[in-house]
């Protein structure tokens, strides 16, 4: 008999003993369904024979351990903490303070008027202004958000999602580098400007429809690639797309539909994908499910490389290569016990790091009731430096690979990403399963199911369906009172001072190339550059590219 | 007749997925449910005249409800309406539950709170409304 022949007995008959014992009352599957066996063996998972093609070294195809040679030994991940509320003025101290406590990098995000394209005086706007992020109306604004930062020092993550923004936002920090008189090839960043999050993920009323909202997002992908050479001009949100509903076997299929579709845009208009692929850039969620988190970034760089070398047969290694950011799972936090939001999201973050991530945000651990105060963002960074500093988890690429249980895992979550890629692809790809409602339909599902298991007790959270006990409140932050006013006095002097008939008349260029179906970021940054706000941009956007009612319900 | 519930989500906030999950269980349990999603507070008042609806429901995660919520009930007594219930739920933080309820919210509920009881107090006080 040879050895796997052994090996098999062997196992069947350690099978039958384990089927002697009893289990405790559990269901054994991944939070994305999966079934997990009570152990893995080389029957399972040994990719000694296969190593080559299934996993390869760190930095090398299919790039399954890494995409870099030497991992966490060349360059610790970024520590990307996110930020943002009030007005420039508070954020950019916020900034500073992160910076000061050893942040590597920024990562700004913006109240809900400025990130659906409204200024801080516009009627919708009311209630909202600084808001879950900070409130920037004009350049004005721009520049005092990141005054005494060095841009072209350290790399900005522009959390401008829907596109309705996203163009304006990319050209305001190009404006203010150009003041600067900093070259934009010195600017290292990303936009997120994905239109997923603005038609299907966090939708309002009055968005831009399906087909626009891409078309413009693809804009700045252009954009960059002739402009901005070392900025990643989108981000695919495979987070937030989560953080809706999803699990991790969507959340990857999903980023992957909607990159494939900007590939397919961007060959449309002449480029090649060597030329812009490299800087599309990615962002995934760490959530609870510490092996399928571990699995899913493992697969997903697998998969990525399968598809740019099969579909397209490109050879730049960036073309290659998926390199992405990671936040640890908000919707993962409860209210109740907050302090437990430290450990929930110190194993996220570690799940982060031994899936091989190239920037990470840690979650604060009052974030269920608040935006983070300095005290959770604090504590948030230091998970973060203890990570890197303390755990020696940084000293091996890929610390997990060959393992029988996660190799087994990865081969499973490629497979049904795959699945869920050629389903969304049969059923007319990316801007059509969002105009027919079907996207919206499947994250309901998903997030629907969560929430019934959470219900009836099946799938467990501490301190709110078990283990419950009495409140243990922390403070809340909130931005200073005040910030609606001084902010609509910053915008109002921003219109006073300007030159009136320069920013209308850069409005209505950017109309004319709205109507002409030119691609707008240029228009744009002449409107930014002539004073424009947010709103009067955004407003131009809604009514030359129409507006979308949301199939929601 | 079953009760009819409208929910609503206040302001520019986007996170709708606490709101459809409410909604989804309450429509599960029977009851009729007008999702209006991002409304004015006029509107959500309109909405829920023109639907005859039992009870509002609102939802929030931006950190609005202290502007919008006095601002549906002014919206309320405007157009004389004061016999439907309004219940609020989101990320309220627990010391502004009072100034809520002194608004005129008839119960707030946080992140975690199971669905069964949201349901069951949006039945009692529609039942409450239809007793008076």
């Amino acid at each position: 008999m040879n050895d796997e022949g052994k090996l098999s007995r062997a196992q069947k008959l350690w099978e039958e003993k384990y089927n002697s014992y009893t289990e405790r009352d559990a269901v054994f599957t991944t939070n994305s369904g999966i079934p997990v066996k009570p152990v893995y063996s080389p029957l399972d998972g040994d990719k000694s024979a296969g190593y080559l093609d299934e996993l390869g070294f760190p930095g090398e195809p299919p790039f399954t351990r890494g995409i870099h040679h030497t991992m966490y030994r060349g360059r610790l991940w970024t520590i990307r903490q996110l930020a943002g509320y009030g007005t420039a003025e508070e954020t950019n101290r916020r900034f500073k303070f992160l910076l000061e406590q050893g942040s590597t990098g920024i990562n700004c995000v913006f109240d809900y008027p400025t990130a659906r394209g409204y200024d801080s005086d516009a009627p919708e706007a009311t209630g909202d202004v600084g808001q879950g992020g900070v409130a920037i109306d004009s350049l004005a604004d721009m520049e005092q958000l990141f005054e005494g930062i060095p841009v072209e020092q350290i790399s900005v993550s522009l959390v401008a999602s829907f596109p309705v923004l996203s163009l304006t936002v990319m050209a305001m920090y190009l404006a203010l580098a150009k003041k600067r008189g900093i070259p934009w090839d010195k600017l290292a960043g990303t936009v997120q400007n994905d239109f997923l999050m603005e038609t299907a993920i966090a939708v309002a009323p009055a968005v831009l429809a399906p087909g626009a909202s891409f078309r413009l997002s693809t804009d700045v992908v252009e954009y960059c690639t002739r402009h901005v050479p070392r900025w990643n001009p989108i981000s695919y949100t495979g987070y937030n797309y989560r953080e809706a509903g999803v699990d991790a076997v969507q959340e990857v299929a999903l980023v992957f539909v909607h990159a494939l579709a900007t590939v397919e845009e961007m060959r449309r208009r002449g480029y090649e994908a060597d030329q812009f692929v490299p800087r599309l850039s990615f962002f995934f969620s760490a959530d609870n499910d510490f092996f399928e988190e571990i699995a899913k970034y493992r697969a997903a760089r697998r998969l990525w490389y399968r598809l740019m070398s099969r579909r397209y047969g490109v050879t730049g290694p960036r073309t290659l290569t998926l390199r992405y950011h990671v936040q640890t799972a908000g919707s993962a936090l409860t209210a109740q016990e907050p302090l437990n939001n430290i450990v929930r999201a110190a194993y996220q973050g570690l799940a982060a790091v031994l899936g091989g991530a190239q920037s990470i945000h840690v979650d604060g651990y009052d974030e269920a009731l608040c935006i983070p105060s300095e005290q959770a963002a604090l504590v948030a960074l230091r998970t973060q430096q203890i990570l890197q500093n303390e755990t020696n988890t940084t000293y091996t690429a890929d610390p997990l690979g060959g393992g029988y249980f996660i190799e087994s895992l990865t081969d499973e979550m490629e497979r049904r990403i795959q699945a869920y890629m050629d389903r969304i692809e049969e059923a007319g790809g990316i801007v059509s399963v969002v105009q027919s409602g079907w996207l919206h339909n499947e994250i309901l599902e998903s997030s629907y199911r969560v929430q019934k298991a959470v219900e009836e007790g099946k799938r467990k959270v501490v301190g709110v369906n078990c283990f419950t006990t009495h409140e243990q409140p922390v403070p809340v932050f909130r931005p200073a009172p005040g910030v609606r006013e001084r902010q609509l006095q910053r915008l109002a002097a921003v219109r006073e001072t300007r030159d009136a008939a320069a920013a209308e008349s850069a409005l209505n260029a950017l109309r004319q190339v709205c109507r002409r179906g030119e691609n707008a970021m240029e228009a744009v940054l002449n409107a930014v550059e002539a004073m424009a706000t947010v709103g009067e941009i955004g407003g131009v956007l809604r009514e030359e590219c129409g507006t979308w009612q949301v199939p929601l319900y | 007749m079953p009760v009819k519930v409208l929910i609503a989500k206040l302001g520019l906030d986007s996170h709708w997925r606490g709101a459809m999950m409410v909604a989804r269980f309450l429509r599960d349990r029977g009851m009729e449910v007008v999702y209006v999603g991002n409304q004015t507070p006029a509107a959500i008042v309109e909405s829920a005249i023109q639907e005859d609806v039992d009870v509002i429901g609102l939802s929030t995660l931006s950190g609005n409800h202290p502007v919008y919520v006095p601002m549906v009930f002014e919206c309320l007594k405007a157009r004389s309406v004061n016999d439907v219930p309004v219940v609020l739920g989101g990320t309220i933080p627990q010391e502004d539950y009072e100034a809520m309820q002194a608004a005129g919210v008839r119960a707030v509920f946080g992140p975690g709170r199971p669905l069964h009881d949201i349901a069951q107090c949006i039945g009692e006080l529609a039942a409450e409304r239809s007793r008076a």
